[in-house]
C-alpha cells in the first residue's frame, strides 16, 4: 500500500519545476519533503493532488497499484488523498461545522468533531464561527488541520503544517503526525524548518525540482543545514555538487 | 390578530406558504407582535402593539400600509410582513410608508411569497424616513414559484435624519427569481447617518435581475455599504449599478458587487459610479465577476466534493 511518483517531471515557460522526480511514500509512515523555498516541494504536492495547473506533467502517479495520473482532484481525494494548503482559503459566510462536515455530507460525531478541533488547540465555540476574516491565518490552519484529521485520508499531504502556528505549536504538529500514523495514514510534510523534517520517518532533500537526498531525517537536515542553508547554487543542484 | 371571516381560509393558506417560506406563523398570532398579512390586493390580518400604529387602506389599486413608530420606543420582536398571493396570473401593488421616530429602535422580517405564479407581478415600494437618532433593520426574504413567472419589482426610498442608522438585506436565494428590479436609494440627510444595504440573489434558468442602488451622502459624517451579492447560473442575467454620491465634507461611502457565474450562458455586468466633492471624504469601490475562486474550489474538492457541490457549498456561505 503506497503512493508512488514514477518520473513525474512539469516544465513551465521552457524551465523544469520538478525534474524526474520518483518517491514512494508507505502507509503508516511520515516522510518530510525539505528545502528551500521555490525549489518545488508544493509543485510535487500539488501535482500528486492534480491540482489546476499541475496535471499536465510527464510520468505517473499510482495510489496503491492504481494509476491515478488522468484522475480529477475529487476522485484522487476520494481514493484518500487530501492536501492542506500552506495558506488555507477563507469562506465568507460558511460556519467552522459546515466546514469541517463538508456542508453535512460527512456524518459526524459531536463528540469526535469537538476530540479533533482539541487536538488542534481549540475548542467548540468555533464550530459556529465563520470561515473569513475573523479568523486569524494559525486559526485558520488549526482549522484544516482538524478537516485533515476527520478525513482519515490514506495519505495526508501538509503544505507547511506548522506556518502561521507558534513555535510552542511544534508539539501538537508532532501529536497530529503521530495521530495520523497511528491510524495508517502516510504523512506526507512539505517544510523548510528542519524541527518538522526531524518529526518525521524519513525525510526527502529538494533543490531544483529535484530530490537530491533521501535519507533518515537526521542526516538530511544535517546535509541541509552544512550545505544549503549558505549556497549559492540555489536551485541549480547539479552546480552544487559539481563545486 | 383578528381576520375577517371572509378571509380564514385564505388566512390558512396564505399562512401555509409563509411558513414553507421560512416564517414562524405563531408570531403573526401573538398579540405582542407586530404584523400585517397581505395576500393579494387584501389586507387579511393585521395587529398593533404599543408604540407601532399600523393602519391600511386602498388608493387607485394599490395597498397602502402606514407605519408610525413614536419618539424613544424599543420594539423587541420584529415586526412581521407577511406579503404574497396565491393566484398565478395577477398583480399586487403595495406601498409602504414607514416613519421611525427620534430615537427609536425597530427591525422588520419582511416575507414576500408567490408559490403559483406563471405571470404575477408583485410591485412594492416602501419608503421609510427615521428621525434623528433611530434604529431600523429591515429583512425581506423572496419565495417566488419554480416556473420563473414571477416579475418583481421593489423599491426602497430611505431619508436618514441625523445619526440614524439604517440597514437592509435583501435576499432571494431560495427559489427561483423569474423576473426582478430592485431599486435602492439612500439619502443620508442626517450628520453621522449610517445605512447598509446588502442584497443577494440566486440566478437560476433564464432568470432576470436588474439592481440599482444609489447612495447620497448629503450630511459631514455620514456613511454608507451598498454590498450585492448574486450567483448567476444557466442562461441568467445581471446587471448592477451602484452609485455612490459624497455630497457633504467628511462622508465614507463604499460600494461591493461580486457575481459569481457558472455556466457559459450567462449574461452578467456591473457598473459602480462615484462622485465626490469634498478632499476630506471617501468613496470606494469593489467589484468581480468570475467563476467560483478556484483556491475555495481545489480546497473543497481536494476533500472529496465534486466541483457542482463544492460550488454549492461556497456559494450557500456567500449568500447566506
Amino acid at each position: 500500500m503506497a503512493l508512488v511518483l514514477d518520473s513525474i517531471s512539469l516544465r513551465r515557460n521552457n524551465s523544469w519545476i520538478v525534474r524526474n522526480v520518483t518517491l514512494r511514500f508507505d502507509r503508516g509512515k511520515t516522510y518530510a519533503i525539505l528545502g528551500n523555498n521555490g525549489v518545488g516541494k508544493t509543485t510535487i504536492v500539488n501535482m500528486i493532488m492534480g491540482l489546476e495547473g499541475y496535471r499536465e506533467h510527464e510520468g505517473r502517479i499510482f495510489l496503491d497499484g492504481e494509476d491515478i495520473t488522468a484522475l480529477p482532484v475529487h476522485q484522487r481525494a476520494r481514493k484518500g488523498i487530501t492536501l492542506l494548503w500552506q495558506e488555507p482559503a477563507r469562506f465568507q459566510g460558511l460556519r467552522v461545522i459546515e466546514y469541517l462536515t463538508l456542508g453535512g455530507k460527512l456524518a459526524v460525531n459531536p463528540r469526535i468533531l469537538e476530540d479533533v478541533l482539541k487536538a488542534v488547540g481549540l475548542n467548540a465555540s468555533y464550530l459556529e464561527r465563520e470561515i473569513d476574516e475573523s479568523l486569524s491565518g494559525g486559526e485558520r490552519k488549526r482549522i484544516e488541520l482538524a478537516s485533515v484529521l476527520l478525513l482519515k485520508p490514506r495519505y495526508a499531504m501538509l503544505d507547511e503544517p506548522d506556518s502561521g502556528i507558534d513555535l510552542m505549536s511544534t508539539e501538537m504538529i508532532k501529536d497530529i503526525f503521530q495521530r495520523l500514523k497511528t491510524a495508517g495514514s502516510a504523512v506526507i510534510a512539505v517544510t523548510h524548518r528542519e524541527e518538522i523534517a526531524l518529526l518525521t520517518d524519513k525525510a526527502f532533500l529538494v533543490c531544483g525540482g529535484m530530490v537530491v537526498k533521501e535519507d533518515s531525517p537526521k542526516e538530511v537536515c544535517e546535509y541541509y543545514k552544512t550545505l544549503c542553508d549558505w549556497c549559492d547554487h540555489v536551485n541549480k543542484p547539479e552546480e552544487a555538487q559539481m563545486g | 390578530m383578528r381576520i375577517g371571516s371572509n378571509y380564514s381560509k385564505e388566512f390558512q393558506r396564505i399562512v401555509e406558504i409563509y411558513e414553507r417560506a421560512g416564517g414562524d406563523a405563531a408570531n403573526l398570532l401573538k398579540g405582542d407582535v407586530a404584523s400585517i398579512i397581505v395576500s393579494g390586493q387584501k389586507v387579511l390580518g393585521l395587529n398593533n402593539v404599543r408604540g407601532v400604529s399600523m393602519e391600511s387602506f386602498s388608493k387607485d389599486d394599490v395597498v397602502i400600509v402606514k407605519i408610525n413608530v413614536g419618539d424613544r420606543v424599543h420594539i423587541p420582536s420584529p415586526t412581521h410582513l407577511c406579503v404574497g398571493a396565491l393566484d398565478k396570473v395577477g398583480e399586487q401593488r403595495i406601498r409602504f410608508e414607514i416613519e421611525v421616530g427620534e430615537e427609536s429602535e425597530i427591525s422588520f422580517l419582511s416575507h414576500c411569497s408567490f408559490p403559483f405564479a406563471d405571470d404575477f407581478a408583485h410591485i412594492m415600494e416602501a419608503v421609510f424616513h427615521l428621525r434623528k437618532g433611530a434604529k431600523v433593520f429591515y429583512e425581506d426574504h423572496h419565495f417566488h414559484s419554480d416556473s420563473g413567472g414571477t416579475k418583481v419589482r421593489t423599491s426602497y426610498s430611505v431619508i436618514l435624519d441625523t445619526k440614524s442608522h439604517f440597514e437592509n438585506r435583501f435576499y432571494l436565494t431560495r427559489t427561483r427569481v423569474g423576473r426582478l428590479e430592485l431599486d435602492m436609494e439612500s439619502h443620508n440627510n442626517g450628520e453621522g447617518s449610517v445605512v447598509h444595504l446588502e442584497t443577494k440573489v440566486y440566478e437560476r434558468a433564464d432568470d432576470r435581475v436588474e439592481v440599482r442602488e444609489k447612495l447620497y451622502l448629503n450630511a459631514p459624517e455620514s456613511s454608507g455599504i451598498l454590498k450585492t451579492a448574486i450567483f448567476a447560473t444557466d442562461s441568467s442575467y445581471a446587471n448592477v449599478v451602484n452609485e455612490a454620491y459624497g455630497n457633504a465634507p467628511h462622508v465614507r461611502g463604499h460600494v461591493e458587487c461580486r457575481e459569481i457565474v457558472k455556466g457559459d450562458e450567462v449574461q452578467v455586468g456591473t457598473i459602480p459610479v462615484l462622485r465626490m466633492r469634498y478632499d476630506t471624504s471617501e468613496l470606494t469601490h469593489e467589484a468581480s465577476i468570475g467563476r467560483v475562486n478556484a483556491k475555495q474550489l481545489q480546497t473543497l474538492m481536494a476533500k472529496g466534493l465534486t466541483e457542482d457541490e463544492a460550488t454549492e457549498l461556497i456559494v450557500k456561505g456567500m449568500l447566506r
